[in-house]
């Protein structure tokens, strides 16, 4: 679990070669880019809670909806400078990731997973008919104060995002609380049997996916400049955030990136080819082979590449 | 001098079944008691309800003089009381260190992401119930049961226990893996810990504990020594088939 050199290589090699290629690719691949950054954002908040503590989610959007709907309001309809609406959108997410906390002290499994469907659900109608002169009702809302101008700028500040979550997150996990949310996943009754409160380690999983989700949330709706309540409480864009988790590999935080990387260019790639939801039927088919022949996703996969060419290169 | 573990008067129900009747007992520091009876006699429901993953419907248990009804599993095993259990109840996908270190770890948030892992305690406790170096790295789905238990033992210890609740700490195990486990606790006696010892296996149970308690249907009915007990008429006529 400790931090070796070819960590800090592997990291700087991927933070170097991100912030290079505005130089090489297309405007288009960028903005391709800029919406698998923010999908990786949301696939690791998802994975903090997720994928470490089995505590499974079906209602980040949730979360995400909360960051991006406050920051939006703040912003137009009360004039609050971004400086100040995002970091309130953030406190505002992680006080509603202390609400889905609270079904978790007593129910776990596909319950809770119903339970968060369920909020997603509930927010999406209150955003619709609670005071739609702020919501922006069935409509959304448009219009809303974009923080970059261009295709690289967006890129950059998404990616700065990205790796600035994927990093921390990385380090944390590489300490105790890493191991200790893993466990709470593994057997949570061991967990309190070694002494732990798993009350207070399933608050701390929920506060930082909540912060992370509310983080890119808000970025977000800052990149879009729009916010369309259908698209972000759509199942297929709930499906797209865990499918990129699982891909990729859990508990991994590469993992959830590279798992969001693949989807989006998948996605993207299929497009003139299958232009409809056809396309989710193919992604799902990969899921569901990988998920059957390498559950743990596509990093082990490419670890177990990468063994075997080892010891095929010193036979 | 205050007992180590005192039970008075516990009680439990579920439903019409009476689990728990007022049982009794009390544990000194440094001794060894045996909790004796047939499946379904209702030991680990005592066990359970001493680290209060159960909740009594009624009387109390003291821990060094501490009355501890009131706090969570997490809270007694800081007070000094942990258990190991019938099933071992491993982290599968991590290795034999990472699970000790889960028993290691302070329960304070904060600690556990700026404090290392002390990896020369892990050590040193997996080396304290017989695995060797080579075996900290190595996952729970390649130990036996015998290591398994083993692993537990060592979680379990890794949380500063003053009381040792072992339950049915030789299921499952063979002759050699008895073997150890026994010396184990012997070991661990010698230097003052204190046990209550679940054991079908009474022959392996006889030279761990200083004396035992029956119970059947979760009410005492015999007290004393090994030898006392299981030579007890309501003992032998009632659950133990003559033993």
């Amino acid at each position: 679990m400790g931090l070796r050199w070819f960590h800090y290589v592997l990291w700087g090699g991927l933070i170097s070669g991100m912030f290079l290629l505005p130089q090489v690719v297309s405007n288009g691949t960028l903005r391709t880019m800029i919406f698998a950054n923010y999908l990786a954002i949301f696939a690791i908040s998802w994975d903090v809670l997720s994928g470490r503590t089995g505590y499974v989610s079906f209602g980040h959007p949730f979360l995400i909806g909360i960051g991006a709907y406050t920051t939006a309001i703040l912003t137009k309809r009360f004039d609050v400078p971004v400086e100040i609406s995002i970091p309130v959108a953030v406190v505002v997410t992680m006080i509603a990731g202390l609400l889905v906390l609270l079904p978790a002290l007593r129910i776990r499994g596909s319950y809770f997973a119903l339970v968060t469907l369920a909020f997603m659900e509930l927010l999406y109608q209150l955003v619709q008919v609670i005071r739609p002169d702020l919501t922006g009702g069935t409509r959304g809302m448009s219009g809303i104060q974009t923080l970059t101008r261009g295709a690289a700028n967006g890129y950059y500040l998404s990616t700065a995002l990205m790796l600035s979550v994927a990093v921390s997150m990385w380090l944390l996990m590489k300490t105790r609380i890493g191991t200790a949310l893993a466990a709470i996943g593994m057997n949570e009754e061991s967990v309190r049997g070694s002494g732990l409160s798993t009350t207070r380690l399933k608050a701390f999983a929920f506060l930082t996916s909540a912060l992370i989700a509310g983080l890119g949330g808000a970025f977000y709706v800052h990149y879009l400049g729009s916010l369309a309540p259908r698209a972000l409480f759509d199942i297929n864009f709930l499906f797209t955030i865990i499918v990129a988790a699982l891909l990729g590999g859990t508990s991994t935080i590469i993992g959830p990136m590279i798992g969001a990387f693949f989807m989006t260019f998948l996605l993207e790639y299929l497009r003139p080819v299958l232009p409809g939801a056809e396309r989710y039927f193919v992604y799902g088919a990969i899921a569901l082979l990988l998920y059957m022949y390498q559950p743990k996703g596509l990093v082990e996969l490419a670890q177990r590449g990468f063994q075997r060419l080892r010891k095929g290169g010193l036979a | 001098m205050t007992a180590a573990l005192q039970v008075s008067g516990l009680v439990k129900r579920f439903g019409g079944l009476v689990a728990t009747n007022d049982l009794s007992f009390s544990l000194q520091e440094g001794e060894s008691l045996g909790l004796i009876g047939p499946n379904g006699a209702g030991k680990t429901t005592v066990f359970s309800q001493i680290m209060g993953e159960l909740r009594q419907n009624s009387g109390t248990i003291e821990l060094f003089g501490q009355e501890i009804s009131g706090l969570s599993t997490p809270q007694r095993i800081r007070a000094g009381v942990s258990r190991t259990y019938q099933i071992p109840r491993p982290f599968g996908d991590m290795s034999v260190a990472e699970n000790i270190r889960v028993g290691l770890m302070p329960d304070d948030i904060w600690r556990m992401i700026v404090s290392r892992p002390d990896t020369d305690r892990e050590k040193e406790l997996a080396l304290s119930v017989g695995f060797s170096e080579t075996d900290l790295g190595r996952s729970p789905a390649e130990l036996a049961m015998g290591d398994l238990r083993k692993l537990e033992m060592a979680r379990t210890m890794a949380t500063a226990p003053r009381v040792m609740l072992l339950d049915e700490v030789f299921a499952g195990l063979t002759v050699g893996e008895i073997a150890q486990i026994s010396d184990l606790i012997q070991s661990m006696r010698k230097d003052g810990m204190t046990f209550l010892i679940v054991s079908h296996d009474l022959p392996a149970l006889e030279p761990l504990i200083d004396r035992a308690i029956a119970i059947e249907r979760g009410t005492m009915i015999a007290e004393g020594s090994f030898s006392d007990v299981m030579n007890d008429t309501a003992v032998q006529a009632s659950y133990l088939g003559g033993v």
